[in-house]
């Protein structure tokens, strides 16, 4: 699904992301840890074609992300709050990605209404996007990330601002999602959840890969481990 | 109280904006002290101004007069243009500080706002001339505390304003609409509010206990302010409570994809305050046509075209130098979702059509004056569409700078750029070069047949330019991106 050809991006002296080869394949469902700095979200951007590349490509069905916007029609993302149009209400917010997947009002009201534990859209219906809370602000861009039932689907800290309950509700829905085919690639400080619901995880440092694989009964202690200062 | 205002202070000066234009910062310094001098030296030839004006009157009382129109326009443009000051202070509310102390500091802040410091600078000059020098001590000092005192009273009581009518908007209407008429009434002397207004001033002035009148108002309105801001003093934002507005906007959406990005287009305008306030000086531009549009410059090519071109896209210019960076905020968001470079460019193009056409028809009434006029605009419409546009948007493609969509546009330069000062070389040059090549030809008199047939053969080739600039876009949707995530 996803291939990472000897990535690199600099910033002056800074390495941020070296990454010589790496692979993504369908369904798989991983998980991106390290600390503040390790390239996770660089990673994702470049995934994304939100940055550009020092070196290296990122392919995704073995078209190369930059060369074609292909990607965009089967992959749902969420990174941070510059990917939600602040001025919007939250259901015009998802009515607009919706449309662009070829979805009308209804269907939008109707996957509201499927996701109304995640997200009750009553109670926010006179509100900007840019007047909810950092929670609600997470929970409209991770639900507008699979609005369309993506192929792929991108999230960067999905778990965070969530209260336990919205957390608790993520982590049975990306498993779900991943159970129906989709591939998942997300990143978390939350070592927890992350090898809860992952079946594989990277563990990033300094922008390389220092670890990867798949997730076992041990791979929270040892994760955990590593951590520890 | 001092800390506050240093950490005012440092904000200015430590922003990104200010860090990264040092070249702007120059440009914008040597613009404000050529705006500081203009404003001086108006005010200390004013006498000599007014003695042309009103022959048979004394020129302080002229002044005074005139002083009512001042302080009546002055209300409405801080009513439209002012931003209340009361987001900084919200790092501040849980710390061990007063909370009177942290009401009455964006209070005595907004005193060195730019509509102050404006009205000081055009009245300060003419009262050390004009009354300082030549009337007695009581008359000076009660005068300028009576136009100092007046000052502030608008400064504050613009705030209350906007806190009783944005509750009512029909109320903001009546409240400019009854402005605007007691000037009409003045200017055509059905009643003379001014001359009213300058007796007051006058047997104000004659008496320094009356100086306590205008400084009660200054008071009254000070603290009218102040209940405003401690009512206000949570974490909340001013417009929870509004319902969404411009929600049913939906008409763009049955256009596809290019009609989806242009509605959003429309939604951004009419729901943040920035590019809402562009639409309120458009109304300004708008009224440029009752000075030049007279009989005599009719056959003024020059008059004629700087008329055309800047009436029929006021909006798209002012607006499309900042063309992305009013996305700025979600640029990611574009980018991420599946939207097409070429639908998003051309999604912009079409607006840029639509507000020039709409342009067109609000300066259609000018054609009572002369049905030329009318068409002449049809020629730079046609122009606009088929080349201002495009060359605003190619520019705009260079321009990576983050805009806060919230902040006032008045005295706002975040966002400015190199860019926006090059885009009015070949949106001003281009109609002179065509003028020029008709007049070397012999035939001056097809110039405005030529920039209509230029704006033609814009539009026929749209769609390739489009795609042009599209593929650019492809190439530099990277550092815009990287730009617009250092705010």
């Amino acid at each position: 699904m996803i291939e990472i050809i000897d990535l690199k991006k600099i910033y002056g002296s800074n390495t941020a992301l070296s990454i010589d080869k790496l692979k993504i394949d369908k369904n798989e469902f991983i998980g991106l840890v390290g600390n503040n700095g390790a390239g996770k979200t660089t990673l994702l951007s470049l995934i994304l074609d939100l940055i550009k590349p020092t070196a290296g490509c990122v392919k995704s069905k073995s078209i190369k992300v930059s060369a074609s916007n292909d990607w965009k029609n089967y992959t749902g993302s969420f990174l941070n709050e510059g990917f939600l149009i602040p001025f919007l209400t939250p259901v015009e917010f998802l009515e607009f990605i919706g449309n662009l997947h070829g979805k009308n009002s209804a269907d939008v009201s109707n996957f509201l209404n499927e996701n109304v534990h995640f997200f009750d859209k009553d109670a926010f219906s006179n509100k900007y996007n840019r007047e909810l809370s950092s929670g609600n602000k997470n929970k409209i861009g991770i639900l507008a990330s699979f609005l369309s039932m993506p192929e792929l689907l991108i999230l960067d800290e999905p778990f965070a601002n969530l209260d336990p309950s919205s957390q608790s509700w993520l982590k049975s829905k990306l498993k779900k999602l991943n159970s129906e085919g989709t591939t998942i690639l997300i990143s978390s400080h939350d070592l927890k959840h992350v090898t809860e619901v992952c079946s594989r995880i990277i563990l990033l440092e300094g922008g390389h890969v220092i670890q990867d694989a798949s997730t076992s009964s041990d791979t929270l202690v040892e994760l955990e481990r590593y951590f520890e200062v | 109280m001092y800390e506050l205002f240093i950490h005012q202070w440092k904000e200015k000066v430590r922003s990104s904006f200010w860090q990264k234009n040092i070249f702007l910062n120059i440009l914008l310094g040597i613009l404000g002290l050529y705006f500081v001098a203009n404003i001086v030296v108006v005010s200390l030839f004013a006498d000599k101004i007014l003695l042309k004006i009103y022959t048979d009157r004394n020129v302080v009382e002229a002044f005074t007069g005139l002083l009512f129109y001042y302080f009546s326009f002055d209300l409405i443009v801080r009513f439209l243009f002012q931003q209340l000051p009361t987001i900084s202070i919200q790092p501040y509310l849980t710390l061990p500080i007063k909370k009177s102390l942290l009401l009455h500091y964006p209070l005595l802040r907004s005193i060195t706002s730019f509509f102050n410091v404006f009205a000081v600078l055009l009245f300060l000059p003419f009262f050390i001339k004009n009354i300082w020098f030549t009337q007695s001590f009581q008359f000076s000092f009660t005068w300028i505390i009576i136009a100092l005192s007046l000052v502030g009273t608008n400064n504050f009581l613009n705030f209350s304003l906007k806190k009783y009518f944005s509750k009512i908007p029909l109320l903001i209407l009546t409240f400019l609409g009854a402005l605007a008429l007691i000037i009409y009434l003045d200017i055509t002397n059905v009643y003379s509010f001014s001359d009213y207004f300058a007796e007051v001033v006058y047997y104000l002035s004659a008496n320094s206990l009356f100086v306590i009148l205008p400084v009660s108002i200054l008071a009254l309105s000070y603290y009218s302010a102040y209940s405003f801001l401690r009512n206000h003093a949570y974490i909340e934002d001013p417009h929870s409570k509004a319902a969404a507005k411009s929600a049913g906007l939906t008409i763009f959406d049955q256009f596809g994809e290019i009609g989806q990005l242009i509605g959003l287009e429309v939604k951004m305008v009419l729901r943040n305050k920035r590019p809402k306030s562009l639409l309120y000086i458009g109304g300004f531009f708008v009224l440029y046509g009752f000075m030049f549009y007279r009989k005599e410059n009719l056959e003024d090519y020059f008059i004629m075209s700087f008329m055309g071109l800047l009436l029929t896209s006021w909006f798209s210019i002012n607006y499309g130098q900042y063309l992305f960076s009013w996305e700025s905020a979600y640029f990611d968001a574009i980018l991420a979702n599946k939207i097409g470079s070429f639908n998003y460019i051309k999604s912009k193009h079409l607006f840029f059509s639509l507000t020039s056409i709409l342009g067109y028809l609000t300066i259609l009434p000018y054609a009572f004056i002369s049905y030329k006029i009318a068409l002449i605009n049809a020629a730079f419409l046609v122009f606009n569409i088929g080349i201002t546009s495009v060359i605003i948007l190619f520019f705009c493609l260079f321009n990576k700078s983050y805009i806060d969509l919230g902040k006032s546009q008045m005295m706002n330069f975040q966002g400015t750029g190199v860019v926006q000062y090059l885009l009015l070389i070949p949106i001003a040059g281009l109609p002179f070069l065509i003028a020029f090549l008709c007049n070397a030809l012999g035939g001056l008199q097809y110039y405005y047949y030529a920039i209509a047939a230029v704006g033609f053969l814009g539009i026929v080739f749209n769609k390739n330019i489009i795609q042009s600039i599209a593929n650019k876009f492809e190439r530099r949707k990277y550092k815009m991106a990287a730009g617009f995530r250092e705010k």
